[in-house]
């Protein structure tokens, strides 16, 4: 059954089961692989994208939640690695095997959105997906970096 | 499955010329694959830009432009690609081997480029005579290099596989050597062109100059022409000690960060393919089990499936490392494919050791303990120097299973032919996934071909177990159609992964009347039987016993063991930074101290066994300068304390170390709420880091593994099974838990330390369990944390 999906500003027709989780409707239907598949359930967020900029994990959502609302996922947060969430991360060298690094830089850019000056206890709250490689010294730093790179 | 015949599916087995995609598109496809484009990957424009360090499918490619070695080539425009051999799994091998091949080639480090070296050409060609020998006299010489486990890595690229960080100990020699090479055949290449002498050459920056002649030119302009200038004699090689480093030793920035924050690198589970099938396994979830019966009926009609394949547990599949039977369903989508696995009616046969739990191999364990072992060490008359103690300690550590537990779940995609192999997948071992895929499907080595992406993390020698060579077996059953099998979550820390073994470690001290060890025995059971894993940092301590006994216990058991970050050395290190601890406080001592003087004790002149260890007076300065920067002594709040621990990851059958200091500040409220708040580190830095902000990473990132292994994590069986197979009941410290404060130093000295991808992880888990004793008076003895009350006061 086809439906239709508005994502990273482009309007996509796909063939799949409504239910299936939106993950991977991005990932094998439309073929955004930048989206990541760390545990199915919700809890590890590297499956993190933005639903009308509000951070979601998408492994857990059926893709016919989102008809109608607008994605973004890390291939359109800009075109050429030039957001200020992106320079940080670039700035601070924060990925390590980068696995879940889509997932950290949108939920660092959906965070910026609400709080464009956290505070480390801010970012204590809000950021809560896993890094196996444990790079959270940085995320943080480049999280402070983002914020004043938005001015 | 037979050993020469393909196992045949269960369902759509359409004849070849029929299959979905035209057998000779798919070839010129294959073949497109060596050369620079894949059909159906979807590439964002920045991809596309030369200016990208790092392709985002870094696997290789054959030559396009001038090869002077098999690690490098050259373009007209100076650009100089790299070749890298081992895989990159987060540890900086993309940019660090890089560095070490550039700062021989005097290349210009803004142009380089890496990417993936090929283990099908490492079968083919042999390893150039100049990389044989290993220069100098082992790690005391700046000019040398540590010992290394080269033998029988008589390929072209020597060593692939990526474990015991021993990445820059085991390769830096010949990637120096590499650029070497090719540095002195450029130099060579312009000479003759110019019809100078080569020592009257200068080649900097990629540009070589000749100062009386005022002749200039530039690598990519001679690099056809070295192409085809040998060396008169490639073993005069010479290779740069640190002293003359310019480039190795400086901060640089991962290569493959720039593609790791737009999401265009490549992941094995990010390939996509004309034509490709997906695929959902599952194994018996007992280890050794295997399937009785399926019935592939009740789910033929599902949306999208196309066959069902056996995934059996016979000599050929335990050869190539299967740790059970079991089945895998093959869709049009992976979500299909997993949606019909669940609904496949699947009896299992589990196997003999159904009936296994945590608690009854937590007995085994402690009655091997008790019962004779195999000694590792006997040094002096521990019984009698017992019987004359004025106080006696003794204690019981254990730690659970614990699986490697890396973001990526295990997955490759394979198309198998009737002629060749092509695997596209993350592995920390390319050159063994190709033998055994050879073996598998019967097809030639020379034919088959791993064509490597980036890891979603590894931790362990064989990443994430059979992950490759299952989705070999499924692609073999459906040839000529490439597949990508992907494990979900449960399936991959189920009966995917390796284990850190559970084991028991008893220990029994004398103490004289001032408190010092004049006898310690440890006895130590474990099923960690690689190599020295379970003896490693017990078999001699750096604290000078006269009277010591090490003696090793195997009880048995069915779960797969494996090594996993941190090895031996991390289990190993817990239980003797916290025994010792508990000696300091039976002595009424500071345990920094109490330390100090124990390994004060030890002879200058090491001597064999204990007092064994070479670097006596480097322990020292670490743990001084530990102490020194957390400033320990000092006060903290009620509720605060500071714990210490030193390791160096030493190995009884090799020479080498990393030592690292550290000490943890820890807050426990009374209500038993832990906080980390603040980490400092004293690492040995050798002769030189080759990449030191790549070593900071790898610290900070080894705080918070050893935090995890402190706090949460363990795998308990039950049934002989898993039971924690996902991130709800195996938790992983986010944000919120990681220090605020981590303080790295680096202490530099005289011989190449082991590596840098694990060493500082032994000391974590008995730096925090020290200081949570100074606080709550609890001394445990056994991790995770999470199984204990932390309440006091």
């Amino acid at each position: 059954m086809a439906f239709a999906l508005l994502v990273n500003g482009v309007q996509y027709s796909v063939d799949a089961e409504p239910d299936t989780p939106l993950l991977w409707v991005l990932r094998d239907s439309i073929g955004l692989t930048g989206t990541k598949y760390g545990c199915g359930i919700g809890q590890c967020g590297a499956c993190t994208v933005l639903i009308d900029g509000m951070a979601v994990r998408s492994c857990f959502l059926q893709a016919s939640r989102a008809i109608g609302r607008k994605v973004t996922t890390i291939e359109g947060l800009s075109a050429d690695g030039s957001h200020p969430v992106q320079l940080a991360w670039k700035e601070f060298d924060v990925p390590q095997c980068g696995y879940c690094q889509s997932g950290q830089i949108l939920a660092a850019v959906a965070l910026l959105e609400k709080q464009a000056n956290p505070s480390d206890a801010d970012i204590d709250a809000q950021m809560t997906n896993a890094c196996r490689c444990g790079t959270y010294h940085r995320i943080r730093q480049a999280i402070h970096r983002a914020a004043a790179l938005r001015g | 499955m037979s050993e020469k015949k393909p196992q045949q599916p269960e369902g759509k087995t359409a004849p070849e010329n029929t299959t979905d995609m035209d057998r000779r598109e798919f070839l010129a496809t294959t073949a497109a694959v060596g050369g620079a484009v894949v059909l159906g990957f979807w590439l964002p424009p920045s991809a596309e830009a030369a200016s990208v360090p790092v392709a985002a499918q870094p696997w290789y490619r054959e030559a396009m432009v001038p090869e002077i070695n098999a690690w490098i080539t050259i373009a007209p425009d100076d650009t100089v690609t790299i070749r890298v051999g081992q895989t990159e799994l987060g540890t900086g091998v993309f940019t660090v081997n890089p560095m070490m091949v550039a700062e021989e080639l005097q290349c210009d480090w803004k142009k380089v480029r890496a990417e993936y070296a090929s283990a099908n050409r490492d079968v083919k060609e042999k390893a150039p005579e100049w990389t044989l020998k290993v220069p100098g006299s082992g790690e005391t010489d700046p000019g040398g290099a540590a010992p290394v486990e080269l033998s029988g890595a008589n390929g072209v690229y020597r060593r692939m596989i990526i474990h015991s960080s021993g990445n820059v100990r085991e390769s830096r020699y010949y990637l120096q050597q590499a650029g070497a090479e090719a540095r002195e055949r450029l130099l060579l290449a312009a000479a003759t062109e110019w019809g100078v002498p080569v020592s009257e050459l200068v080649a900097k920056d990629s540009v070589i100059t000749h100062a009386r002649s005022k002749r200039r030119t530039t690598y990519g302009a001679i690099a056809a022409k070295a192409a085809r200038t040998p060396l008169p004699d490639p073993s005069k090689i010479k290779i740069k000690t640190p002293d003359k480093y310019t480039l190795l030793g400086t901060e640089q920035k991962s290569l493959d960060v720039p593609l790791k924050v737009t999401g265009e690198a490549v992941y094995g589970i990010d390939v996509r393919l004309p034509g490709m099938l997906y695929a959902a396994a599952r194994a018996c979830p007992v280890w050794g089990g295997d399937i009785k019966t399926y019935d592939f009926d009740r789910i033929k009609n599902m949306p999208g499936v196309h066959s069902v394949v056996r995934l059996p547990f016979d000599a050929l599949t335990k050869s190539v490392g299967f740790l059970c039977g079991g089945v895998a369903v093959v869709a049009d989508s992976w979500w299909r494919a997993k949606t019909a696995l669940d609904a496949l009616p699947i009896e299992w046969d589990y196997g003999p050791s159904a009936s296994v739990n945590s608690a009854s191999l937590y007995e085994d364990h402690m009655a091997a303990a008790k019962g004779p072992g195999e000694a590792k060490t006997n040094e002096g008359n521990v019984d009698v120097a017992m019987s004359r103690a004025a106080k006696m300690v003794e204690a019981v550590y254990s730690v659970p299973f614990s699986p490697r537990a890396r973001m990526e779940p295990g997955n490759a995609t394979v198309l198998v032919t009737d002629s060749r192999v092509d695997i596209w997948s993350g592995d920390q071992d390319p050159q063994g996934l190709l033998r055994r895929a050879a073996k598998l499907t019967s097809i030639a080595p020379e034919n088959v071909h791993i064509h490597s992406t980036f890891q979603g993390g590894g931790y362990g020698s064989n990443g994430n177990g059979p992950q490759g060579e299952q989705a070999v077996a499924v692609a073999n059953a459906v040839r000529g159609r490439p597949v990508k099998m992907l494990w979900t979550r449960e399936e991959d820390w189920g009966t995917g992964t390796k284990y850190r073994p559970m084991s028991v470690c008893l220990f029994k001290a004398g103490l004289d009347a001032e408190g010092w060890p004049i006898a310690i025995e440890v006895r130590h059971s474990t099923t960690w039987n690689l190599g020295d894993m379970g003896h490693r940092g017990l078999s001699a301590p750096p604290y000078f016993v006269p009277n010591y006994r090490l003696t090793l216990h195997a009880p048995k058991t069915h779960v797969p063991i494996g090594t996993r970050r941190g090895t031996g050395a991390a289990p190993n290190g817990f239980y003797m930074e916290s025994f010792i601890d508990e000696l300091a406080n039976a002595a009424g001592k500071d345990p920094y101290l109490y330390r100090r003087e124990l390994i004060a004790r030890n002879p200058a002149e090491p001597k064999l066994g204990i007092g064994g260890f070479a670097h006596r007076d480097d322990f020292l300065k670490a743990l001084d300068m530990a102490a020194r920067m957390s400033g320990w002594g000092t006060p903290l709040p009620e509720g605060w304390a500071r714990g210490i621990a030193i390791d160096d990851r030493r190995r009884p059958t090799r020479t080498t170390s990393t030592i690292c200091a550290q000490v943890h500040t820890v807050e426990v409220t009374k209500r038993g709420q832990l906080k980390l708040h603040r980490v400092d580190v004293v690492f040995e830095q050798g002769f030189a880091l080759m990449n030191p902000l790549s070593v900071r990473k790898q610290i900070e990132g080894q705080i918070a593994w050893g935090y995890d292994d402190t706090m949460y994590q363990a795998t308990t069986l039950q049934d002989g099974r898993a039971v924690e197979r996902n991130f709800d009941k195996f938790p992983v410290s986010r944000m919120n838990e990681y220090p605020k404060q981590v303080n790295i130093a680096f202490l530099k000295t005289n011989r190449w330390i082991t590596g840098a991808g694990e060493e500082a992880i032994p000391q974590v888990p008995p730096a925090i369990l020290n200081a949570v004793f100074k606080i709550t008076g609890k001394r445990f003895r056994s991790i995770p944390l999470k199984n204990h009350d932390l309440t006091w006061g």
